[in-house]
Parts: structure tokens; sequence; C-alpha cells
């Protein structure tokens, strides 16, 4: 199963290294993390994401919550949350495709940020999955160099 | 007022009338600083063993203790102590020297990241960038190393924050804020009442008592609960002192070193209520086959215990204490009689039929009849190997204390805990038992044993092997002993001699009582030598 934690932590110095060692050193997985600063700048937020099964899913958690400098840790219902990603990509184009690719920029929502002489600077963003397939549609392209947040979460309610 | 003035400060806020330690220049400043207090320093010989002396005092005292070491190799020396102490949730505070701050990621002369180093081992650490924080991150280490799940805690402060003035005056925080740290837990009354629920239910209820229990000063209220409503209890290896070996509720040290009749009183129970463990694989070898059979209560104070290595019915988070003085005032209907009266046939229809070589002594005997002699209130400090394992299965525990390192198994903790453990309480008798091996580990500290005057009785069990690895290769590797053989080194009556210690040998079983007479009675500390056969068995 997947575990989405949304954990809020002082904003220090070996605070990062000390969570994401927990996962190390417990054996647990991180499919993601994304971190950054919240309003309070003494603190900062990380959206982890996780899979495993329920017990190491609960142990995720209540280890998190045994950290010192962590504030807060919930754990997100996918359904009831939103979770987006953002990628930058930049993907090969030429002559005989380049409106074919501009046109998938307009039906998928994707910003052309920078257009270079073989290449478009793309920024995509959209739940991890919309992220995956337009990776997908990109591929026969080429993508020459890719960048991705990590999903980040809220929850709806 | 300097860093290091104001580390001494916070100490002596805290109480730390001692630290143990091993100085340096990275951590010169502070000694200077000591030099200047009234708190006294205990050399130790190795900094490993200024973390297991703290550990000592501290099991002990039931308070934090102190241990300060310099940066590098002194602090890398330390890293097994706190590891030790963190498994079985001893509250350490470990100072370690660091080179100065504009030096730090450097790789300068003794350098090392103790903070990346520790992070595993420490249930939190500080590097100390500004002295005007010292104030604040000493009354959170000692705070934080002292509630919830106890364990120890880093603080590394370089050189130059030892040095520099604070600019603030310095002022002892009263109150904390810790954002992400709150231990105390209010005990759960849903909970409770489902507690109270299966308890009433049960036919044959067993209390497994922990570490947990002792560190959270609970022996008497979960003796007490238990003679109320007629509950059993076995104990690990950790939880041994919670109730005295005679009473008749206690069946004894369960897992595969344990009693095999603790073992059976597990399996024979309809509920098992754990108080304070963390149930490892050497306590309960198979969970997921028990968990299936008996309905489980877990009592712990650290959330994340529960449910790790074992999934119960019913989780309890709480202190011992709250919960069993709660547990206490509920309506409960005590257990049957015939429940107790069924263990008791059990054990007393136990067979041990474990053969020992009689050649020298025989270590059960050993065992016994040392601990018997010894003071009710005595403590006695096992180190690890089969001595630990013949330590605990024979132990005659009354109102005293047994020191181990029962998680992390360390060698060497015997000799360095009992120096903790005789500094925190000087008019209780103390005793280290050690094998071979272990005594080598550790034997430097005879000299702070010494120079301190300390009345510390040390026992050597010797059979000239690492012999819980032998009885380890003859059972699973066929005989091939390797690298595990001691010879007859070190001469312990020159090592008595060097050190200006009485010593005792026998290797009989005959004499054995005179013996440990001569032993328990010599006027000051002393070495004796107890030779066993080194085709002895702990199973």
């Amino acid at each position: 199963m997947k575990g989405i934690f949304s954990v809020l932590v002082e904003n220090r110095d070996g605070v990062l290294s000390s969570i994401s060692g927990l996962f190390a050193r417990r054996g647990f997985n991180i499919d993601s993390l994304a971190v950054g600063e919240t309003d309070n700048h003494e603190i900062s937020s990380m959206t982890i994401i996780s899979t495993g099964d329920q017990r190491t899913i609960d142990q995720i958690e209540k280890q998190l919550n045994k950290k010192v400098n962590v504030i807060r840790v919930r754990r997100l219902n996918e359904a009831k949350s939103i979770c987006l990603e953002m990628m930058l990509v930049k993907v090969a184009y030429n002559a005989s495709n380049r409106s074919q690719l501009i046109e998938l920029c307009q039906i998928t929502g994707a910003k052309i940020m920078k257009v270079m002489p073989k290449h478009l600077l793309l920024e995509y963003h959209a739940d991890p999955e919309g992220v995956e397939d337009f990776i997908q549609m990109l591929k026969s392209y080429g993508i020459s160099e890719i960048q991705r947040t990590g999903p980040i979460a809220l929850e709806k309610y | 007022m300097t860093g290091a003035q104001a580390m001494i400060e916070c100490l002596m806020k805290e109480g730390i009338t001692k630290v143990f330690g091993y100085p340096g220049v990275a951590i010169a400043p502070f000694y200077e600083g000591l030099y200047n207090s009234d708190i006294e320093h205990i050399l130790v010989r190795q900094e490993q063993n200024a973390g297991h002396a703290a550990s000592g005092y501290s099991r002990i005292s039931g308070k934090p203790a102190v241990c300060v070491v310099t940066s590098g190799p002194g602090a890398t020396n330390l890293i097994t102590a706190l590891a030790t102490a963190y498994a079985d949730s001893i509250p350490v505070i470990a100072i370690s020297g660091q080179v100065s701050s504009e030096l730090l990621g450097r790789d300068v002369f003794q350098e090392a990241d103790m903070r990346g180093a520790t992070e595993s081992f420490v249930k939190h650490s500080y590097l100390v960038k500004d002295p005007d924080d010292i104030p604040r991150v000493f009354r959170e280490a000692f705070y934080i190393a002292s509630t919830g799940r106890k364990g120890p805690v880093l603080i590394d402060i370089p050189m130059d924050v030892q040095m520099r003035e604070l600019r603030k005056p310095f002022e002892y925080p009263e109150t904390l804020q810790i954002r992400g740290y709150k231990p105390e837990v209010r005990v759960n009354m849903n909970q409770m009442r489902r507690v109270v629920n299966a308890l009433n239910q049960a036919k044959k209820p067993l209390v497994c008592a922990g570490g947990g229990v002792i560190l959270g000063g609970g022996q008497q209220i979960v003796r007490e609960f238990c003679e109320k409503y007629n509950i059993p209890m076995v104990h690990t290896m950790m939880g041994m002192g919670v109730i005295p070996k005679k009473h008749p509720l206690n069946f004894g040290m369960l897992g595969n070193n344990g009693k095999p009749y603790a073992n059976k009183a597990v399996s024979r129970s309809d509920l098992l209520i754990i108080v304070g463990a963390r149930l490892a694989d050497r306590a309960i070898p198979k969970p997921e086959n028990l968990e299936k059979r008996v309905a489980v209560i877990h009592i712990d104070i650290d959330t994340a215990e529960i449910g790790k290595n074992m999934g119960p019915n019913i989780p309890l988070v709480g202190d011992v204490r709250d919960v069993f003085e709660e547990l206490i005032k509920q309506d409960i209907k005590a257990a049957d009689l015939s429940w107790a009266a069924e263990l008791e046939e059990i054990k007393h229809g136990t067979v041990d039929r474990r053969v020992f070589d009689d050649t020298f002594i025989n270590p059960n005997t050993l065992v016994q009849t040392l601990s018997a002699k010894m003071e009710d209130d005595a403590v006695y400090v096992a180190d690890v190997g089969q001595n630990q394992l013949w330590s605990a299965d024979n132990y005659v525990m009354k109102e005293g204390r047994f020191l181990t390192t029962g998680g992390m198994g360390t060698m060497g903790y015997s000799i360095p805990a009992a120096i903790g453990a005789k500094f925190c309480s000087p008019e209780r008798q103390t005793v280290a038992v050690c094998g071979d091996g272990a005594f080598q580990m550790c034997m430097n500290e005879l000299a702070t044993l010494r120079e301190n005057n300390l009345d510390i009785k040390v026992m050597i069990v010797r059979n000239g092997y690492l012999g819980l690895v032998r009885e380890y290769q003859e059972k699973n590797y066929d005989s091939h002993y390797e690298g595990v053989r001691l010879g007859n080194w070190p001469a312990y009556d020159k090592i008595a001699e060097a050190y200006d210690m009485p010593y005792f040998n026998c290797s009989s079983n005959e004499e054995l009582d005179e013996a440990i007479d001569r032993f328990l009675n010599c006027d000051g500390a002393c070495l004796m030598v107890c030779d066993i056969a080194s085709e002895n068995s702990v199973k």
C-alpha cells in the first residue's frame, strides 16, 4: 500500500538527513520526498510518499513522530487529498513535428517556458500519474533533460 | 561568562556532581571550567567506558548521568556506549568537544561528524554553534533524555563555542518549548476499559515485564497489581528485578535463553500483558505465531514499540506507573488461583536436562551461590556472553539490581558500569561478573577502580574461550572452532598484582562456597577467577 505523509519539521540543519536516515536505517522505502519552508520560516513542510505493508506504513508514522525535530505527522488519504507534482523538461523538436508538439502542450496545459534552437523547455504540473503519462507522450520526441519536484499534497477538507 | 562556564553552570543546575570522561584539546576549555567547579571528574581509561560508567550511574540514580569526551577518535570511541545506552533506553548525556566552528567540514585534525555518526544511536543530538544556545540546549537535552522513553542525548560543542563569551546574561530556562516533543501521555480511558474487559474475560492472564517497568519506576505497582489479581509474571532479561526470584507469582525469564517453564506459561496463557518490553527475537523468536494464539495487551510509553515486533489486540500507551495506578483502582475479577497453581506444577515438573561438566566449577552453581550470598540490595553487573546467560538464568534476585546490556549485548560493559553504579551508591555491595573475553575488553578500567578506591568485586568466569561463539560454532558449524580460543592469557594473578588487588582463584565445586565467602568479605576491591570447563554450554 501507499502512504502519503505530510510532515511538519523544524527548519534546522541536520533535520532532512535525520528524516531520510530514518528511512534508510529501518529499511523503509522513500518513493518521493519534497521539502519546502512554510509561512513560518522556522518550520518546513515535507511530503513523503512511501510504499509498504500496513505494519510498515504504521511504523513509519510512529517512528517519524518519535523524532524530536518532527512537529506533526499526518497521513493523507489519497482520495481526499490534492496531490500535485511539477516538472521541467527539455524536449527535442524538428521542423516536421514542432507544431504537433506545440499542439500537445496546448491540449495538456503544459507551458512553453523557453524556445531553443533544437529544444523546447516545458513546465508541466499534474497529479503524479498525469506527469507520468505526459512523460510517456513526450518520449517519442526525445527528452534530453528532466527535473521533477516530487509530489506535494494537502488534504481537501 | 564563557560557553564552557555556561556548560558547567547548566550541569550544576541539573544537579550533576560527577562526570565520567577523557579529555583532549577540543574539550579543554570545558575541563578548565571543571577545574574551577565543584563537579568531580572521573578519568576513565578509554572513552567507551565513560559512556558505560554514566550508564551504570544512571541506572542506579534513575536520572541522567554525564560523560565527556574530546573530538574525533575520542568521540567515535564513545559511539558503542551510546548505542548500548540507546538499546537499553538509558538516559546518558554525552558531551563531545568538536573542532572550531570555522573549521567544521574541512577534515582537520581530530574532526569527526558526531551528529551524523550517532544519528541512529541517540534519542536526539545537538551541534551547538552559538554559546547563547547552551542553556537551552542543556535544558532540552536533560529533559529529552529523562522523559518519555529514556535514552542518550549527544551535545557536540565546537571549541570556539566553549571559549566565546555569551552575549546575553546566563539564564537557565525554566520552561521548555520543544514543538515536536510531547512525552507526557494521558492514559486513554477507552483503551483502559478495553484492558479491563479483557482482564475480566481472561482465565489465564500473564504479565510479561520488561526493562521499561524498572526505567519507569513501576516495580512496586506492577507487583502489587499481580498480587491483587493473582496474575503470574514472567520477565525479559532487562526486566530482571521487577519481582524477586522467590515470589510465588514469578515464573522466570522467558525467551530462548530463559526458563522453559516461563515459555510454557506464555503458550498456556490466554491473555498476555506485555509491559515495557520490545519483545525482540531473543525474548519471543516467532511473535507472529504467538499473536495468533493469545490475546495481547501491550503497554508501553513508546507508541512506536507497540506493533513493531508483535501486533497487539489492545495497545495502551502510557507511563507504567500511571497505567498501573489506574488499573489497580479498576473493578477487575481476580484470576482463579488454579492458574498460578498450574504454572507452579509445570515449574516443579520441569527437569533441567542440561549436563554440565563438573571438572571445574558448575557455572549454574557458581551464580546461584554467589547471588544467594550477596546482600539483599546488592548490584550485580553481568557482562555479555555465556556468563550473562548463566547469570540471568541462575541469579537469585532479592531486592537488588541486575545490570546488563540486554539490547546491544556489548562486551566489556561490566567493570565500567559497576564503577558508575558504585559512584552513585557507594554503600551498596557491587559485583561485576564477566567472562575472560569481556574482561580483556575492559580490564584497563581496573585502574579507574583502584585510583578511586572503589570497593567493587570483580569475578572472571574463565573457560579460555569466547564461550558463546564457541558454543554456536559447536552446534551450527560442526565444532569448527575458529577465532574463539583465548588460551591462558593473561596471568590473572599478575594482573591483580599489577593493580595491587587481592586475588583469588577457585576451580572446584567443593571449594566454591568458601571461596565466594572470601571474595565477598574481602576488604575493598578484589579479583577472583573461577575456572569452568570450556565444554559447558548455555543450552
